[in-house]
């Protein structure tokens, strides 16, 4: 079976809050200085749920993700885990794109890589968030898309899938191939070990430019974006925060005690 | 952008009734279709649907569309997806609606991948530009440590997901007038690829976090799944729900249902009791609508520490126990 | 003239010697079944540098050896071991001299050969004295790390026998040559003189039918146990085994893994017997069962499943069974970690190196623990939550403090103070190497920007590397994650270069040990100094004077990264001495016997395994037994141990955990 994961390199989602800058006109973030960049939390797992798969059935797990700088860093770190093969999707004409954008690039490059059976995708990215790439990529595919999975198995020739609902979960399955989005509840990614830790820092990763995949550049004219973010702002929540004291730490509990009693 | 007109809610449906979110959504969806002039229309999916028209349309809506069909009756990505696109086909509606539950999660990415629309998800804010009459959409971004407002300056329909209980929901006037219109395009079962084959209930013991008055969660800093028995304990006396961060779930300390954060759950109790956990943005973001928030941390630092109105600075295992015994002193008296 | 004949009242004595030489040649044999069974490891590099290797054996030899100079760290079993090594050194001497007079017939006689009875008798009763303690200790005190199994009963009871019944021989031999004719002489055997006065009674006929009986069973009991010892491998094979393992014992540093090549490795780490080096499998041979480590060890001590002894002898039974299954099929043996040792022995260890210090025969117990780790992380993806938490953020953020990113980064100490922070490419010749702990945690950032307002003060020119500052690599290396060891050691080297750094200040123990002894391995030659050393050695120059007088009690706790590992004892204490008014009182465990704070080993990140106390905790019940007012560490990990410590004793107001170049700082300050 050959498992397709597309994987996004974003700001670590840990920054501290206080250290949390925007650049307002541009609507872009400015990353602290020497905090850097990590692979998506939600992606890392849609990797770790494709080892997974491919512990179970063998075959064969490819990489790709879109994006500028040192994104190869991000597909290294899925071919450490055990991914086969990645692919960087890197073009000026790239940047910047709308869910819409990234779900047609990514598509692109997925019927170039071709013979696949299921494709991964986070639930949504850990920066914008936007959250719809996975469902607009199948549609474009014309595949089915199952979201919020926390559980993939192959069932004969289907792909059964654990999908989060609210008080539980439901258990659907779908014809391969398909696009299934992965939620952090699938479980722990795993740590780089074994065979796949050695070949991933040797592998090559190649960098595919919009010709290389066959995209057209109309497609992706940013004065057609289906979305636009006018403006981008840090919000600004302070409470004043009364802090409980006491000679020790189980004093301050009871003093906490007596103040909570009187709230609820 | 003439060609689409009015805004359109897709409701949801539980136990019978219209759901909490579709009444909030009824409420936004009125306000913004009065501000442009144009209709509210809502559409039902189901497999019967009774007088929820009706209700609908004491709630704010000018249309009803239901579509009745015995493969609604549970949510099915591919059904629905057909039925409401099949539907914003035809009527055109100019902005789109839905509740960012997880049936909205689904479905609103899909029906704006198959109609092209410009779609905001898990939305804070609604708003109309006065000057273009566009749709100003704000979400979170960066795990909550920024807000967006985004816009869709062409394509169509304008769609939004709406956080459950941010906008207040729409009030009741049985005498407002409607109109309930049947869907008459008959589904394509051909289409539906994804089956349903189980529905898995989890039960939750004692409250569920959403509709408990007092949840208290853990983080990292809690160390191991024995050491959460003190956050239960503390629930316990309290009568609340044990939450997590998405570290402590990741740890299997605490079920994965029991996430609060913007990945989770989004709780708004009377009380929120906040141990051991740092308060990365994306986790308050699913606390911040509570009354009170209480944070107990050894590192006084602590992001948390700035949206709480109380606090105690020191190792929460030395706090936890005395605030268990007094509190249940104080709620037995 | 006094003198005795050799094998009198006895015909074909010489047999004695043909029996001994074939139960030797046996007993060689053995030996060379078991260099067979150490033969299935891997090479190792310690047949090199033979000529250091034997200055260091000769030096080893008289200090350990002769002078028992671990063993005498517990006077009872110490003088227990001391008294039967003496006394087998004299028999075994005194034996060679009767065969060399017998065959070269040059007798001994006279006042020499009195002394030689003499000597010869008290060797005896050393061992009688030793054997009796061993048994007194083993059956009737039975201490907590001594574990007892057939083989102590067959070497004692068998030892005791031979020499009782030595002296017998030499008393009834006695009682016929010597009482009557020569009754001045018998004294000089006492041994056999006591014997000698209880059967004398007996007649001469029945004195050397005795006589002979009791030779021949003497003589065949101690053949016996020569090829006892032999064939079943006995503990007494200890007498070769441990000199053995001296000789090739490691001339580097404490703990210090050996590199994996990660593009060539077949394996990662031991994940099977022949996994490991023939120098680790002579360790577990080597191994007496002595229970020494066991006392030592502070996981054991805590309640921890964790022995190094039981350790040492689990990886022993899996070497024999693998011997045993010599085709190497994997599914026929049992996993190396799993059922003994298990899992949550391997991650009870800190590394602290208390095993290898009181190890008598020099076992090295962390390497072995770490390459097993490495195999459970590297090749199995096994490993404590926690474990995986800090590595995935070593990877991920390049520092093991998981969770605390959010609160602050790398380089905020930095701020609001007046430091050069080497821009890219900038050289300097002295840089300041802060590590993760002293730029991440709140408490030691304090100890950070002292050090900082020192070397200043000082007139030090050095540089930091501010947010460009990585981890070393060392929770990563002591989890067995040695891949991303490496690539942080090559980054890290790389950076030095970059920056034309000459000499690298640390005040974290760990990162001195790793870039220090570890770093040279990928091409990371610098000098390396700990910040205790340079204060020790500014205050010798008098660039820094320490005027100030701070009337404190203060106990120091030797970071095991800084003591053991690297022998910095006198630096930091000197520092302390040097400060007026100021009274340095050791805790009972300190030097290379100190106690682990629990923080090494990356422990400061990988939660302790359930045991009955915290190590932190017991380590804050030495301090409290000196009165000291202050606990003094030279260490980040010790100093987070220790503020948790009395956190949660709740003696803030008595005792305070500092580091000791705040405790430097308060001295310089003018009152």
């Amino acid at each position: 079976m050959h498992t397709i994961v597309c994987v996004k390199q974003v700001p670590d989602p840990e920054i501290p809050p206080a250290k949390f800058k925007i650049d307002p006109e541009a609507k872009k973030v400015i990353p602290p200085p020497g905090v850097p960049p990590v692979i998506s939390v939600y992606d890392e797992r849609a990797v770790e749920a494709a080892c997974r798969l491919k512990d179970k059935h063998k075959g064969k797990i490819t990489v790709i993700s879109m994006g500028t700088g040192k994104v190869s860093d991000v597909v290294r770190h899925a071919l450490s885990m055990g991914a086969d093969e990645g692919f960087v999707l890197e073009d000026e004409a790239f940047e910047n794109l709308d869910s819409f954008g990234t779900a047609y690039v990514l598509g692109k490059a997925i019927q170039k890589i071709g013979g696949y059976d299921l494709v991964l995708c986070g639930r949504q990215a850990a920066d914008w968030g936007a959250g719809q790439v996975g469902s607009i990529l199948a549609e474009m595919l014309g595949i089915p898309v199952i979201t919020l999975a926390c559980g993939i198995e192959v069932v004969e020739k289907n792909i059964r899938v654990k999908r989060i609902v609210k008080d539980g979960y439901e258990v659907l399955e779908a014809p391969m191939p398909s696009v299934v989005t992965v939620s952090s509840e699938i479980g722990l990614p795993r740590l780089p070990a074994g065979m796949s830790l050695m070949l991933a820092r040797k592998k090559q990763i190649p960098v595919w430019k919009a010709k290389d995949i066959g995209a057209d550049l109309s497609e992706l004219d940013r004065t057609k974006a289906h979305t636009e973010i006018t403006g981008l702002s840090v919000p600004t929540r302070k409470t004043e925060c009364e802090i409980v004291t006491g000679n020790t730490p189980n004093e301050a509990a009871v003093n906490l005690a007596l103040k909570l009693s009187k709230l609820i | 952008m003439d060609t689409h007109k009015g805004v359109l809610v897709c409701g949801e449906m539980a136990e019978g009734r219209l759901a909490p979110i579709t009444i909030e959504l009824l409420g936004i969806g009125r306000k913004l279709s009065d501000q442009l002039g144009e209709t509210l229309s809502i559409l039902l999916m189901g497999s019967k649907t009774g007088s929820l028209g009706q209700e609908a349309i004491a709630y704010g809506a000018d249309k009803v569309y239901v579509a009745e069909d015995g493969l609604l009756d549970h949510y099915n990505s591919d059904a629905y997806t057909q039925v409401a696109a099949n539907l914003c086909l035809k009527v055109l509606p100019s902005i789109m609606l839905l509740g960012h539950t997880d049936i909205g999660c689904d479905l609103a990415p899909r029906l704006n991948g198959r109609l092209g629309g410009g779609l905001s998800m898990d939305c804070l804010s609604l708003s109309i530009d006065p000057t273009t009459q566009l749709l100003l959409a704000t979400r979170p971004v960066f795990g909550g440590n920024a807000h967006a407002t985004v816009v869709s300056r062409s394509a169509r329909p304008q769609m939004a997901t709406i956080r459950p209980k941010i906008v207040p929901p729409a009030v009741r006037n049985e005498s407002r007038q409607g109109e309930v219109i049947p869907v008459e395009d008959k589904l394509d079962p051909s289409a539906i690829k994804v089956k349903v084959v189980d529905r898995i209930k989890e039960e939750v013991e004692g409250v569920k976090l959403e509709d408990a008055e007092v949840v208290v969660s853990g983080g990292r800093g809690i160390g191991s799944a024995q050491n959460f028995g003190m956050l239960r304990e503390l629930a316990r006396v309290l009568g609340g729900a044990v939450g997590g961060t998405r570290p402590a779930c990741d740890e299997g300390w605490v079920p994965a249902s029991a996430q609060v954060g913007q990945s989770g759950k989004v709780v708004s109790p009377k009380l929120y009791i906040a141990v051991a956990l740092s308060g990365a943005m994306s986790h308050i973001a699913g606390c911040l609508g509570s009354k009170y928030i209480v944070a107990i941390n050894k590192d006084k630092e602590a992001n948390i520490f700035n949206v709480a109105h109380f606090g105690i600075v020191a190792d929460y295992k030395e706090v936890l126990p005395a605030l268990t015994a007094k509190l249940k002193e104080l709620l037995s008296a | 003239m006094a003198s005795r004949e050799v094998f009198w009242n006895i015909s074909y004595g010489y047999v004695v010697y043909l029996l001994a030489g074939l139960a030797i040649a046996i007993w060689l044999f053995s030996f060379y079944r078991r260099y067979q069974l150490w033969r299935q490891g891997r090479p190792d590099e310690r047949s090199q540098e033979i000529r250091k290797r034997i200055g260091i054996f000769i030096r080893t030899t008289i200090v350990d050896v002769f002078f028992h100079r671990k063993f005498l760290r517990n006077p009872f079993s110490g003088i227990m071991h001391l008294t039967i090594f003496w006394g087998f050194v004299v028999l075994l001497l005194a034996s060679a001299i009767d065969a060399v007079s017998y065959y070269s017939g040059l007798h001994l006689i006279g006042t020499p050969y009195l002394w030689f009875s003499l000597i010869v008798d008290l060797g005896g009763i050393l061992i009688l004295i030793g054997l009796i303690m061993a048994i007194y200790r083993r059956y009737v005190l039975r201490p907590k790390g001594l574990s007892t199994i057939l083989d102590d009963g067959i070497v004692l009871t068998s030892l005791v026998v031979i020499l009782i019944t030595g002296y017998m021989v030499e008393g009834l031999r006695q009682a016929v040559t010597e009482i009557k004719p020569h009754p001045d002489w018998a004294v000089w055997s006492p041994g056999g003189w006591v014997f000698a006065k209880i059967f004398i009674e007996m007649g001469q006929e029945g004195l050397r039918l005795w006589h002979k009986f009791l030779w021949w069973f003497h003589s065949a009991l101690t053949i016996g146990a020569i090829l006892y010892s032999g064939l079943a491998f006995s503990k007494l094979q200890h007498i070769i085994v441990s000199p053995l393992n001296i000789f090739f014992r490691s001339l580097g540093p404490v703990g210090t893994p050996a590199p994996i090549d990660i593009e060539k490795a077949e394996t990662l780490g031991v994940g099977s017997v022949r996994d490991f080096t023939w120098k680790q499998l002579l360790d577990l041979d080597a191994c007496t069962n002595c229970g020494r480590c066991e006392d030592a060890c502070p996981a054991w001590a805590t309640g921890k499943p964790l022995s190094p002894r039981k350790v040492v002898q689990d990886l022993k039974a899996h070497m024999l069974r693998a011997a045993d299954n010599p085709s190497n099929q994997p599914e026929s043996t049992p996993p190396l970690v799993g059922e003994a040792p298990g899992e949550s022995e391997i991650w009870s260890c800190t590394t602290c190196g208390a095993c290898q210090e009181t190890c008598p025969v020099y076992v090295e117990h962390i390497v072995k623990i770490i390459d097993l780790r490495r195999h459970l992380v590297m090749a199995q993806s096994r490993m404590p939550e926690t474990a995986q938490l800090m590595l995935r953020n070593m990877q991920s953020r390049g520092h093991p403090w998981a969770g605390l990113q959010s609160l602050r980064l790398r380089g905020d100490w930095t701020s609001g103070q007046d430091l050069k922070i080497l821009a890219e490419g900038e050289s300097v010749n002295t840089l300041f190497w802060v590590g993760c702990t002293g730029a991440l945690v709140e408490r030691n950032v304090k100890a950070t920007l002292s050090m900082t307002r020192v070397m200043k003060t000082a007139g030090i020119d050095f540089g930091v590397l501010g947010e460009a500052e990585t981890c070393c690599g060392d929770p990563a290396r002591r989890a067995g994650y040695e891949f991303q060891f490496q690539i942080m050691a090559e980054q890290n080297i790389e950076m030095f270069k970059s920056h034309n750094v000459q000499e690298i200040i640390t005040s974290c123990p760990h990162c001195y040990h790793t870039i220090k002894n570890e770093y040279p391995k990928y091409g990371g030659d610098f000098k390396v100094l700990h910040y205790t050393q340079l204060i020790a050695d500014l205050i010798g120059q008098g660039r820094l004077k320490l005027t100030h007088e701070l009337s404190s009690i203060i106990t120091y706790q030797d970071p095991c990264y800084l003591g053991r590992y690297n022998g910095i004892y006198r630096e930091p204490r000197q520092v302390l001495q040097a400060i007026p008014k100021t009274r340095l009182r050791e805790m009972e465990r300190s030097r290379n016997m100190s106690f682990c704070c629990g923080g090494g080993g990356g422990h400061m990140w990988i939660e302790e395994q359930p045991g009955t106390t915290k190590i932190n905790f017991m380590r804050i019940e030495d301090v409290l037994k000196t009165q000291a007012d202050t606990v003094v560490t030279a260490c980040p990990y010790c100093l987070q141990m220790f503020e948790e410590g009395i956190e949660h004793k709740g003696i803030q107001d008595s005792v305070k955990a500092r580091d000791l170049i705040e405790v430097v700082e308060a001295a310089m300050k003018q009152s």
